[in-house]
């Protein structure tokens, strides 16, 4: 078995400062129970647990862990974070994680989770609303992977639970100010 | 229970109501009639933004999408109702947010330009009836019609989560929506699974995991004999419900569980129609759960015509005996 022996890289510490002055979160208080990970029900598609998180972030392992599938997957349950007992938000410090990686256009191989995130977004600016129809068909296109819950598509459309129209705010200019006040609303 | 005229409320529907939990929306509605309370729909309201705003535009995306709903919302009513677990949650987010920096609040007047209402009192289904009717008032009109079932109460993550800034019920340990669902006559008894969670919005990218978390939830109310599981989030509902085939195929499982959302629960014990609270836009049939309340029902009259008439009763069935 390779032993990864991974960089303390230079700056590692600065960016772990800078994770827990955005979080409020005391990184250095883990003392590794492992019970965040313990009641992750993702933990099993991640490249490291929870816990392995908070460690290297300790030893300032910051490439690992911003390049991570953990940083790009973990949805944000919290249920890690109600567990820790010492009362650490684990969830809010892998979503600051996840910021400063987006922030330093890590992209990541988690590419399928990566466009939905984007293609929602998309699609709340220009309609105001989510188009729920138009996100499936352009997500199933764009992944290559057409139809993907194929054996959905009858169920949701029997009971009507999905509309092909797509429903407009009126103050759309609103909501593209929005937008266009972060990053000049592109992305 | 208040007038109905007053709508002191602001309703804030979300995408998820108006489209694929629309028996969501339908069923507050009339329960909200029934019991006398008034809400206002918010005017051209927008997307809260979701799970994806926060951390993935960069910026406060996060808070300025729910910032316009809190403005708009904030005008002439005291609070703001979001049935959706995960609206409630961004919305709630977003508050705390801009009450903690005035350069958010800054940006946010900049868009909308006008100085940001954003104080206005944000409240989850679960909390909204839980103040506007007391287990009483609620034991009294449904005179014990859901008695005989067992309902498993499903939290999940967004209702409580983060503690510090939901400020709502227990994040470990959720209780609120027992009392409501007790008054109904049925039992809530403790569900184990009840904050675990569903596997969130992972169903796209990585359904294997929302398949793994949703098939613990179901698998654990069906051990335990539940007669439904009861919800207050549309993305739980939709793991729970939509993919429950999907999880009984990958898992060679054969469960049938069916999930309510509570103001579903509430309407039935009220006695409102299940086709209007949208009992069948489940992909999980209720039917069995609905012929229960129907047998009890029928029990209970059958009961109540023995009660006041006793000596006509075993007359007749002395005379069925006869023949
Ligand atoms: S927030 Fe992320 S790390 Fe924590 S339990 Fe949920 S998925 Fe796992
Ligand atoms: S639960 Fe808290 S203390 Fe335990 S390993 Fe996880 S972060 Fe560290």
């Amino acid at each position: 078995m390779a032993i990864r022996v991974s960089s303390t890289v230079p700056g590692g510490a600065d960016v772990v400062a800078d994770i827990e002055r955005r979080s409020g979160e005391r990184v250095s208080a883990c003392y590794q129970c492992g019970r965040c990970t313990s009641t992750c029900t993702g933990a099993f598609a991640f490249d490291y647990p929870p816990h392995r998180i908070m460690r290297m972030l300790q030893l300032g392992q910051v490439d690992e862990v911003l390049n991570s599938r953990t940083a790009q997957i973990c949805y944000d349950c919290m249920t890690c974070s109600t567990r820790c007992p010492m009362n650490i938000d684990v969830a809010n410090v892998i979503e600051h994680a996840k910021m400063i990686a987006d922030e330093r256009g890590i992209e990541g191989d988690e590419k399928e989770i990566r466009l939905f995130r984007l293609a929602f977004l998309k699609n709340v600016r220009r309609h105001g609303r989510l188009h729920e129809a138009r996100l499936l068909t352009w997500i199933n296109f764009r992944s290559f992977r057409p139809f993907n819950d194929l054996s959905l598509v009858p169920l949701i459309l029997r009971r009507k639970k999905i509309h092909i129209v797509p429903p407009r705010i009126k103050n759309r200019q609103e909501v593209h100010r929005i937008f266009r006040e972060i990053n000049g609303g592109d992305k | 229970m208040s007038d109905a005229s007053s709508s002191r409320y602001s309703y804030f529907p979300g995408c998820s109501l108006t489209s694929s939990a629309g028996e969501y929306d339908a069923s507050f509605r009339l329960v909200a009639k029934e019991l006398g309370i008034g809400l206002d729909e918010i005017p051209d309201w927008n997307c809260c933004g979701a799970s994806p705003a926060p951390h993935h535009w960069g910026g406060n995306l996060g808070v300025l999408l729910p910032a316009r709903n809190l403005h708009i919302a904030g005008y002439g009513h005291e609070a703001m109702v979001a049935p959706c677990a995960g609206c409630y949650n961004r919305h709630k987010n977003a508050q705390h947010e801009l009450s903690g920096s005035e350069e958010i609040r800054e940006q946010a007047t900049r868009v909308l330009r006008e100085p940001v209402r954003y104080e206005i009192e944000i409240l989850n289904l679960v909390e909204l009836f839980d103040r506007e009717v007391t287990p009483e008032a609620l034991a009294k009109r449904a005179q014990g019609r859901l008695a005989g079932l067992n309902f498993a109460t499903y939290y999940g993550c967004l209702l409580t989560r983060p503690a510090k800034i939901m400020n709502f019920d227990n994040a470990r340990n959720p209780v609120s929506m027992k009392p409501l669902l007790m008054a109904t006559g049925a039992n809530a008894d403790h569900f184990p699974f009840k904050s675990e969670c569903c596997g969130s919005y992972m169903g796209l990218a990585h359904k294997e995991i929302v398949l793994r978390a949703s098939r613990r939830i179901i698998d654990v109310a069906d051990g335990l004999g539940f007669d439904a599981i009861v919800t207050a989030c549309p993305l739980c509902h939709q793991n729970l419900d939509l993919r429950q085939g999907q999880i009984n195929k990958a898992f060679g499982t054969n469960i049938e569980m069916p999930i309510l959302y509570f103001s579903q629960v509430l309407g039935l014990a009220l006695g409102l129609n299940a086709d209007d609270l949208g009992i069948d836009s489940h992909i999980v049939s209720a039917r069995k759960l609905l012929a229960k309340i129907e047998q009890g029902a029928a029990e209970r009259t059958a009961r109540a015509a023995d009660a006041s008439g006793r000596g006509g009763a075993s007359q007749a069935v002395c005379a069925a005996g006869e023949a």
